[in-house]
């Protein structure tokens, strides 16, 4: 069993007598046994950082890091019973694949037989079983990738710790090897922590996500509502593909109707986004204030096309129509505003489509604190 | 009629071979992407186009003359990369001139076509920054720009947006098609992102050991590619590969493949007992409840992806298959309790012993 706890986590690296760099401040988490968590963001905003004082091969600069009970802190990096696997995979290059995967097993003192059979069971799950006799300078990026992530998840470890592990797979067997190491890791309960900057990648493997930027922790939650409860502006930007289409607004409440007064790049009016009040829960519009300055956040998925020529919101002309095989890409402007919106791959794309904003379908955050007001008006 | 033309082609370095025998026609004012993996050889194919580099045989046609023996400058064609490679000391305004300048234009025609491609690109409002005080947005505009502000026969473009973030890669994706059409410029966009070559080419070129695979509009070859490998090279997750066994009976063929059992009336299928099915995860229907013709199968894992979910499935010892569901369907099913699939039959592939598409 290995629960994981962080308080209040800082890391302040000197760079210069004067000039700090607060890469990671007042951390918090609590990752119970056998959970998958995602530290997510881009170069430079603390993750690797995190990961690395979990490992320890850097020192907090204060907090607390616990494996269960114990404090990990003081402990030598060998002595955590950690698992990592590294960006740059630190093979052994005198070593082959299969001895390379081998290696941390063979000081677990586990017997020859029971090492054969745990490396044959993680080359075959990684498909690296042609490559075990040779050596890590012949092997392509992808290749040396896996085998580091093999050497990381055969170990018997408290805690797997994954730096990028997936950002050189081929991606042909990307979305494959990404399930089979799901499967690897829920069913040997391995408490794991990963870092990314790929939002895909978290979202399909982590049980929760720990979006970073400028060392702060922006949110914490499951990929669910990660994506459908983004608590700022910046996880709402961050999460998505398509992106969520960001809109400045203004909102007013006038003759029992709510309007959404979207603006253009030029900050005039474009068009408005208008509810009846009547079908719009009142807690809704509790925090809201006349003329407050908004950003309305549309997931591309959410908007509603249709070729009906009655209730909807506005008509619009595409500018773009991209079929991608399994989903089909719709850009249109309206009045100076671009929007991408997203339609099933059996969508049939005509003339004369209009578009709703149906209610429930809209993310609105304050411009000023860029925090959220309503997840899903 | 072909504007831009490759005839038999071939370059090796010492052992390696990277184009065999390749022909290629590219039509006046096509935006035409060349799509393939690292390593396939579409850096190689700018170098020879661009004049840097030369094929070992074979020649490149520009509008019916051969431009083999010119110099990278005196050819029709610009360049823009993928690491925007401006002029760190230069303002914007200077690094879109630079091409100009060593044209010996005049400064006034300077100043005219400079702001003109500046306010298509939408980066009038910053001319007078430093490559450090911009974007990477507008970096990669700013790059753009200057590739076409000598107007060229033909740009070449070394996957431009890879290095933007996603906001970016989706505006200009939208953008950069009808900028490019304003200049009626010949478009050789070489990108690894098969989403990119769907969405920009009017054709694409799938470039697969040293030659191009398949040559067709993006539809076409997403849903017939000529072989394994180009089918291999389309969608996340990618397609679906089983090795399957075919029985004939006239003109009706029952294709085997695990437990999946097809009954087609192909009668390009007869006489090829072994063959590969190709089924893309969307085409395969996801269910609890099973229901005639489908499979019981073990679930896996889920792992969901931004629009869709992506479910590995078990058929039997060591076959699995991928299947990809839309958020809403994903919502309906159940993780617990029995999984059922069932292939959507007219979608899919039949390739031959050789992984060459039969039908």
């Amino acid at each position: 069993m290995a629960k994981l706890t962080i308080n209040n986590l800082n890391k302040i690296f000197d760079v210069k007598l004067g000039d700090n760099v607060h890469a990671v401040k007042d951390f918090n988490l609590v990752l119970e046994h056998g959970e998958i968590l995602a530290l997510l963001g881009s170069s430079g905003c603390g993750k690797t950082t995190t990961l690395r004082m979990v490992a320890g091969f850097e020192t907090p600069t204060s907090g607390e890091i616990k494996c269960n009970d114990t404090d990990l802190i003081a402990l030598p990096p060998a002595k955590r019973n950690v698992a990592m696997a590294f960006e740059g995979y630190a093979l052994y290059p005198p070593l082959t694949v299969k001895d390379n995967i081998s290696f941390g097993l063979m000081r677990e003192k586990l017997s020859n037989a029971e090492i054969e059979k745990k490396v044959a069971e993680i080359s075959d799950l990684l498909e690296i079983n042609d490559i075990l006799h040779r050596y890590p300078s012949t092997v392509s990026g992808g290749q040396a990738q896996r085998v580091s992530l093999a050497r990381a998840l055969v170990r018997t470890s408290d805690i797997l710790l994954l730096d990028e592990p997936m950002s050189q797979l081929e991606p042909q067997l990307r979305a494959v090897l990404r399930a089979r190491v799901k499967d690897y890791i829920q069913h040997n309960k391995k408490t794991t922590v990963f870092v990314t900057h790929d939002q895909i990648e978290a979202i399909a493997l982590a049980d929760k996500i720990a979006v970073m930027e400028g060392g702060e922790l922006q949110q914490l939650a499951s990929p669910f509502d990660i994506r459908t409860k983004p608590q700022n502006v910046f996880v709402a930007s961050f999460i998505g593909e398509p992106p969520m289409n960001m809109l400045n607004a203004e909102y007013s409440f006038e003759d029992s109707k709510i309007h959404f007064h979207i603006k253009n790049e030029k900050n005039d009016p474009a068009f408005k986004i208008s509810y009846d009040k009547n079908n719009i829960d009142q807690s809704k519009i509790a925090n809201l204030s006349n003329n407050q300055k908004l950003v309305v956040g549309i997931r591309p998925q959410k908007i509603n096309f249709n070729t009906s020529s009655s209730n909807h919101d506005a008509k619009i002309q595409l500018t773009s129509n991209h079929w991608l095989g399994d989903q089909i890409h719709l850009g249109f402007e309206l009045n100076g505003v671009n929007i991408i919106g997203v339609a099933d791959r059996n969508f049939e794309v005509q003339e004369g489509l209009n578009v709703n904003f149906t209610s429930g379908s809209i993310n609105l955050f304050d411009l000023n604190s860029e925090k959220v007001i309503f997840n899903g008006f | 009629m072909a504007y831009l033309e490759l005839q038999n082609i071939n370059k090796r370095f010492k052992d390696e071979i990277v184009f065999d025998d390749v022909s290629l026609k590219i039509n006046k004012g096509e935006f035409f992407v060349v799509f393939g993996p690292s390593g396939s050889g579409k850096t190689v194919l700018l170098r020879l186009l661009s004049g840097i580099m030369a094929q070992d045989s074979g020649q490149i046609l520009m509008d019916g003359q051969s431009i083999d023996s010119l110099d990278p400058n005196e050819r029709d064609i610009s360049m823009a990369f993928q690491n925007f490679a401006l002029y760190p000391h230069m303002d914007a305004f200077e690094n879109i001139s630079s091409p100009l300048i060593a044209q010996k234009k005049n400064e006034s025609e300077i100043k005219q076509r400079v702001h003109e491609v500046a306010e298509l690109l939408k980066i009038d409002h910053v001319l007078s920054h430093k490559p450090k005080e911009l974007s990477n947005g507008q970096k990669q505009r700013t790059s753009l720009a200057r590739s076409l502000v000598v107007r060229p026969s033909v740009v070449l473009l070394d996957d431009p947006l890879r290095n933007v973030d996603a906001k970016i890669r989706y505006e200009m994706r939208l953008e950069l098609p009808k900028v490019l059409k304003k200049f009626n410029t010949t478009v050789l966009y070489v990108t690894q992102d098969y989403k990119e070559a769907m969405a920009l080419g009017e054709r694409v070129g799938v470039l697969a050991n040293t030659k191009f695979t398949d040559v067709a509009h993006p539809t076409q070859v997403y849903k017939k590619p000529s072989n394994v490998t180009s089918a291999k090279l389309f969608g996340d997750p990618t397609i679906n590969i089983l090795i399957a066994q075919n029985s004939s009976a006239g003109t009706s063929s029952k294709i085997t493949a695990s437990r999946i059992e097809i009954n087609v009336n192909y009668p390009e299928l007869s006489g090829h007992n072994n063959c590969y099915l190709g089924i893309r995860p969307e085409d395969i229907f996801v269910s609890n409840q099973g229901q005639e013709g489908s499979i019981k199968v073990e679930l896996r894992a889920k792992t969901p992806l931004n629009l869709r979910t992506v479910y590995l499935l078990r058929l039997e010892e060591g076959v699995e298959i991928l299947a990809s569901v839309s958020e809403e369907e994903s919502m309906l099913l159940d993780d617990n309790k029995d999984f059922y699939i069932k292939v959507d039959e007219k979608n899919v592939n039949y390739f031959d012993s050789e992984q060459r598409l039969i039908v």
